[in-house]
């Protein structure tokens, strides 16, 4: 009885990992990519679509640009060296600033979600900074701090520390007491609780606030370049719209879509690589 | 002459923020052989989990004695552990993973983990699955790692807290077959918490029914059926007099 149970559990297990593939092996390349090449279809749909639309639509290209002056443009920009200096430029604070926020959130969120009262104190207060558009304060710190490397540190620290705080607290609330009887009943001491039940359980949800976070980061870099820089990627996109290039502008602009989805998308794959045991849940 | 777990008069109530007290055990006095099966049956909430718990170390009581072994118990120790209902399994460690914890919080280098729990998986029949996580197990599996964790330790006495509510009926029946080859096998002191009269008959050497809370023995029943315990037993005369006079001490717990 026990064997069946165990076989059937085997079989169950498999499909899990190994999928619809197994079952039909001879499959074609578009079959088995058929998710990733349906994403992909609506993407180049959506560019041939914005370039066709000229051939009926007068073009002008003060106001507008086209996919096809963009990649131009982006490769001038590359072998200028000028969209990498740009980039390597902005990702002084955004480091900095990210740094800061895994650090200060993370700290925060623990403390408000072990202390219950700590918690209600500061809760709202954050919910309010959480949803409120705090890039109406990037004016504020450029007066304060000026446009440097701190300036934008500053206000990307201030868009993304939030999720961190959010994330780790409720990940310190949703440790399963269960799990700290069953350490403690084994003779588990203090250090035990927080190395063996604690820290497994939150790090699933800081991670989640990460992928939220590199987002709000990065409207940070660009808001605090539109104000507050000479150099940069944000700034470059403010320039090259005030100087009416648009193809550079959308170039700069597509780059960064391009480094979001990858970070978060990274951090996605990460968390599959870090996290087996959270695939099933 | 001391019994090997005894209990006398203990008191316990919880006071909760905000709410009144909770008297969860009084007067509650209870005598355990080495190596028996003992059940105990009583209405929801009468304190019988409550009081695996004080055994367990996890919760002190207000007073009274209680000793294992002569000694008495003032934490949570090796000698003792418990199998939990929700299972309690930690779902970022494997199935060798979990069934190591206690090891490894007593500090047991990894080899010789390695061999007590290949030993033990092998026990409860879940070789082939060292490797695979909690969520991709039966409710059934999941259990017989809980049962190889608490075994892990060597403990001389197993608390077992409604090991198989949460399992479906026939699976709760091939568990209790299991446990009691694991039992006859392993030698410990159980004891077993359950809801279910006829579980309790089939397990155990005796069953206690207690009160409604707060919580006090009010009669044990021995269970002189023959071992090994076969699923035929069920049907017998005998078994279901037991069942029939357990059921009527439990009833006016329930209805009254």
């Amino acid at each position: 009885m026990a064997q069946i149970e165990a076989r059937a559990g085997t079989i169950a297990g498999d499909a899990r990992f190994v999928g619809a593939a197994d079952t039909a092996p001879r499959q074609s390349f578009v079959e088995k990519n058929r998710n990733l090449l349906l994403g992909l279809l609506s993407v180049v749909l959506f560019l041939a679509a914005w370039e066709a639309i000229f051939l009926v639509v007068p073009f002008n290209k003060l106001f507008i640009s086209k996919p096809s002056l963009i990649f131009e443009g982006w490769l001038d920009l590359i072998s200028t060296g000028e969209l990498f200096h740009d980039l390597a430029v902005s990702s002084v604070p955004f480091f900095y600033g990210f740094v800061a926020a895994i650090v200060v959130g993370v700290a925060i969120g623990i403390i408000m979600g072990w202390r219950q009262r700590v918690g209600y104190a500061l809760d709202p207060l954050m919910t309010m900074f959480y949803a409120s558009p705090l890039v109406a304060l990037a004016p504020l710190v450029v007066v304060f701090f000026g446009v440097g490397v701190s300036g934008k540190a500053i206000i990307i620290f201030l868009l993304s520390v939030f999720p961190f705080i959010f994330n780790a607290a409720a990940g310190v609330r949703a440790v399963d007491r269960l799990l700290i009887n069953v350490v403690r009943s084994m003779g588990g001491t203090e250090k035990d609780l927080y190395l063996k039940v604690i820290v497994p359980s939150v790090l699933p949800y800081i991670v989640a606030g990460t992928r939220i976070a590199i987002g709000r980061a990065l409207i940070g870099v660009l808001v605090a370049e539109f104000f507050a820089a000479s150099e940069g990627i944000g700034y470059a996109i403010a320039r090259f719209g005030d100087l009416f290039a648009l193809d550079k502008m959308f170039a700069c602009i597509i780059t960064i879509m391009i480094i979001a989805v990858v970070l978060t998308e990274g951090v996605r794959w990460a968390e599959r690589a870090a996290f087996p045991w959270r695939v099933g849940q | 002459m001391q019994a090997y777990i005894q209990g006398r008069n203990v008191n316990l109530t919880f006071r909760p923020p905000n709410r009144g007290p909770v008297r969860a055990l009084q007067g509650f006095d209870i005598d355990v052989r080495e190596g028996e099966f003992l059940s105990i049956v009583g209405p929801s909430g009468c304190g019988k989990s409550t009081f695996l718990n004080v055994l367990l170390g996890l919760i002190k009581p207000d007073s009274g004695d209680l000793t294992l072994g002569g000694k008495p118990i003032a934490g949570p120790g090796t000698d003792r552990a418990m199998v939990f209902q929700e299972f309690g399994l930690l779902p970022w460690r494997t199935v060798q993973s979990n069934v190591e914890l206690g090891l490894e919080l007593k500090g047991m280098p990894a080899g010789d983990r390695r061999t007590i729990s290949q030993r033990l998986i092998e026990m409860v029949g879940l070789r082939g699955f060292e490797s695979h996580y909690p969520h991709e197990l039966s409710g059934g599996m999941k259990q017989r790692v809980g049962l190889a964790r608490a075994l892990a330790t060597d403990p001389d006495v197993l608390l077992m807290d409604e090991p198989f509510a949460a399992l479906d009926a026939q699976t709760r029946d091939l568990m209790q077959v299991e446990l009691l080859r694991i039992w006859q096998e392993a030698k410990k002191t159980v004891l077993f918490v359950t809801h279910q009269i006829e579980e309790a008959i089939y397990l155990s050497d005796r069953v206690m029914v207690m009160t409604k809370r707060p919580g006090q023995a009010k009669k044990l029943f021995p269970i002189d059926l023959p071992r090994p315990r076969d699923y035929e037993m069920r049907v017998t005369p005998e078994f279901n007099e037991l069942k029939f006079a357990i059921w009527q001490s439990l009833k006016d717990e329930i209805t009254a």
